[in-house]
């Protein structure tokens, strides 16, 4: 150890040591060159014979081996520099979240103007794609104020198209292609949903995924971040050619089969968690009444498991436990007079914070609804002006 | 002739073409609005135009002027602009693109005689997956049909190229233009992260003339001649620009911390790296100022020793490019 101190506190060693490293070599070599160009050549000429050198040549590290070892110079650590662009770039874009949640690994192994296909056998139909306005960077609440920005996309909701259906026999054929047609023209037209899963199992791209889908307006969900109000712009929207009403029963095994691998593939893109996968009925709110279910699609037998999720109605209903919104009668019935186990979550949820605050369980949800109603103006009066609150409470524009 | 020497670095952006070759020791810049305008063609106009020396095409019954007399003829019809390019890359809906796109290139480069050219291509804007492999090929295409010996370079890494050879071309190079704002990590030359996000100008043209009803166009000119960051508008189209400019750089900050608190493979940066602002959108006095101030707020991930606006936020990106065809 005496002898690693000594190393440590001699300046000129340590620059030696320092040069040892391949890239702060090549740095102090660059700044030799006076001309800017010579200078770019140099660094563009060795930063390819970097990427060029064995990994274990390039991972070479002297500072640690030098005071154990004297006739090694260097210890493995990582590169500095990435093998390549073109490498880097598949990833770049990824954002990772917060959790350690392990997320499904695909990659797209072919595309054209026509369809996209994935490692994990996904074929997406791009031919019908349509393009929004940019997904804006939309604010995520904490205590009704928002805490911080997210840009992509944080979670999944899924619908139902709630168009009419043909039986599903060999005989319909036709009649199944040209309603399935008819519901994509529909959805194109309204840019109601990034993907359209039809009965087939056939996944078409209807809104590119850059772009915001106006798939679940007053909508509420949150996760470990805060709370996202009106998923239009948090939430990546993918819609079965489905019925609720007598119909679930009806989802073909080829769709869940392609929700599945669908599912995957946006996890696997955006770093979604489990958790963040949801149904239209479980984040649709209807802001006037201050109920849940103003949507019932896939209220209940959403099939979360064959999905490969975790069975998200048990998680405590977002709109319940952070913004004070009740269910009803209507929305029972529509759950299959089954009350989801999230909401038993979320109602003990809300009792937990009332006490927590020391206020009345009546009152507590008043003044949630209050926050609630605060951000609704907000987003409803100007999205942007949302956004600008969020990061400046004061109202300070300039 | 000295090719080298005879190199050219292209900024083929959204809303203007910059060429930058080297005179002697200095670097020479010239640009073209990459836009054009159809007149109704009569035989008077188009003897007129040619007597001006004003670039134009004709199309059926149709005149269309292009690059930078575009503007004019559009401010004087009361009439938008046509595009050859969207968000960054080639319109694919616009039928002109491409014929127009190589007038406008011919204009501003003439033959190219087998010289070097290096011109830029965006990144994938964030959400999107790569859509430049078809505009990347189609300029290659028109730049070898003109005789050049073409090469891309990412758009973000020309700023590097063109703004920080005092850090060895390590650092955070921004380039905001009409239909993108173009960012690239680059250590020691190398690019390390780019992407793009697709809020630029244009979104806060098309924005602002949605709110105030007036045309985009004039509401560019309006943003490009007049706006400044100063906390209080008279004005009513000034301040709806200002709400769209403090959207976008929020967009753009929430897209740089996001990236790069996210991103793996960071080069471990032994100290501050500088980032440096350019394009026409950084344009506007406090531009700077403001995108500091959100910066700062924002628990920006990477230790910064200066933020910076480029030497000449028009040119700097199509210098970098040049840098990059001389040092080929």
């Amino acid at each position: 150890m005496r002898h690693f101190a000594s190393i440590s506190s001699n300046p000129s060693l340590q620059r030696a040591i320092h040069l040892l490293d391949p890239a702060s070599l090549r740095e102090f070599r660059a700044r030799r060159i006076a001309d800017p160009v010579e200078r770019l050549r140099y660094l563009r000429r060795t930063s390819a014979q970097t990427s060029n050198t064995p990994a274990f040549l390039r991972n070479l590290n002297a500072r640690k081996a030098l005071p154990y070892l004297g006739l090694l110079l260097f210890l493995l650590t990582p590169s500095p520099i990435p093998s390549s662009t073109r490498d880097i770039s598949a990833h770049e874009r990824r954002l990772v979240g917060a959790t350690k949640e392990a997320f499904p690994k695909v990659w797209i192994v072919e595309k054209n103007a026509d369809y996209e296909s994935y490692s994990n056998g996904l074929r997406v139909e791009t031919k019908l794609r349509v393009s929004n306005r940019p997904r804006r960077p939309f604010p995520i609440y904490v205590k009704g104020q928002s805490a911080g920005f997210g840009s992509a996309p944080a979670g999944i909701v899924f619908h139902t198209t709630e168009s009419h259906l043909a039986p599903f026999e060999a005989e319909e054929n036709n009649q199944l292609k040209r309603l399935a047609r008819n519901v994509i023209d529909l959805v194109r037209t309204h840019q109601s949903y990034h993907y359209l899963i039809d009965r087939f199992g056939r996944v078409f791209r209807i809104v590119e995924e850059g772009d915001v889908a106006f798939h679940a307006g007053w909508s509420v969900w949150a996760d470990e971040q805060g709370a996202y109000v009106n998923l239009n712009d948090s939430f990546l929207g993918v819609a079965f050619e489905a019925q609720t009403e007598g119909g679930l029963d009806k989802i073909q095994p080829a769709q869940i089969h392609a929700a599945r691998v669908l599912t995957e593939m946006l996890r696997s893109r955006y770093r979604i968690s489990s958790a963040n996968c949801v149904t239209h009925a479980q984040v649709s709110v209807n802001e006037k009444t201050f109920r849940i279910g103003y949507h019932t699609d896939w209220a209940s037998n959403f099939p979360f498991a064959e999905l490969g999720l975790a069975d998200n109605y048990a998680t405590p209903v977002a709109s319940m436990a952070e913004f004070g919104f009740e269910y009803d009668s209507v929305f029972v019935k529509a759950m299959g007079n089954r009350l989801w186990p999230g909401i038993g979550a979320a109602e003990r949820r809300l009792r937990e914070s009332s006490t927590a605050n020391g206020v009345p369980a009546p009152k507590w949800k008043s003044i949630l609804q209050q926050r609630f109603r605060k951000i609704a103006n907000q987003l409803a009066s100007n999205p942007s002006a949302a956004s600008q609150t969020a990061n400046d409470p004061q109202g300070e524009s300039q | 002739m000295n090719k080298s020497a005879q190199a050219i670095g292209l900024d083929v952006g959204t809303s203007r073409i910059v060429r930058a070759q080297q005179n002697g020791s200095d670097f020479e810049f010239e640009s073209q609005l990459n836009a054009f305008v159809a007149i109704p063609y009569s035989k008077l106009t188009a003897s007129v135009l040619a007597k001006e020396g004003v670039p134009h095409t004709v199309q059926g019954s149709e005149i269309l002027v292009h690059g930078n007399e575009s503007e004019k003829f559009a401010d004087l019809l009361n009439a938008e602009t046509r595009r050859t390019m969207t968000c960054g890359v080639l319109d694919a809906k616009e039928p002109e693109s491409l014929p127009q796109m190589r007038s406008i290139l011919t204009s501003l480069l003439g033959e190219g005689k087998g010289r070097k050219l290096v011109f830029t291509v965006p990144a994938a804007p964030i959400g999107h997956e790569e859509n430049s492999t078809y505009h990347e090929a189609t300029l290659k295409q028109i730049f070898s049909g003109m005789g050049f010996d073409a090469k891309s370079i990412n758009e973000g890494l020309a700023v590097v190229y063109g703004e920080m050879e005092e850090t060895n071309f390590t650092g955070i190079g921004i380039s905001c233009g009409g239909g993108l704002c173009n960012i690239c990590l680059s250590y020691l030359a190398v690019p390390v992260v780019s992407f793009s996000i697709a809020k630029a100008g244009d979104y806060i043209d098309a924005s602002a003339s949605q709110v105030t009803g007036e045309r985009a166009n004039r509401i560019r000119i309006a943003k490009e001649e007049a706006f400044h960051f100063n906390g209080f508008f008279a004005d009513k189209t000034q301040q709806v620009i200002s709400v769209y400019y403090d959207d976008m750089i929020r967009s753009l900050v929430a897209a740089l911390r996001d990236t790069f608190t996210s991103t793996r493979n960071m080069p471990k940066l032994s100290r501050p790296i500088p980032l440096v602002l350019s394009g026409g959108t950084t344009l506007p006095q406090g531009f700077h100022d403001r995108f500091e101030k959100i910066l700062n707020e924002s628990h920006f991930p990477i230790a910064l020793s200066e933020i910076r606006m480029a030497s000449n936020p028009l040119h700097s990106t199509a210098k970098g490019a040049l840098v990059a065809a001389l040092s080929e």
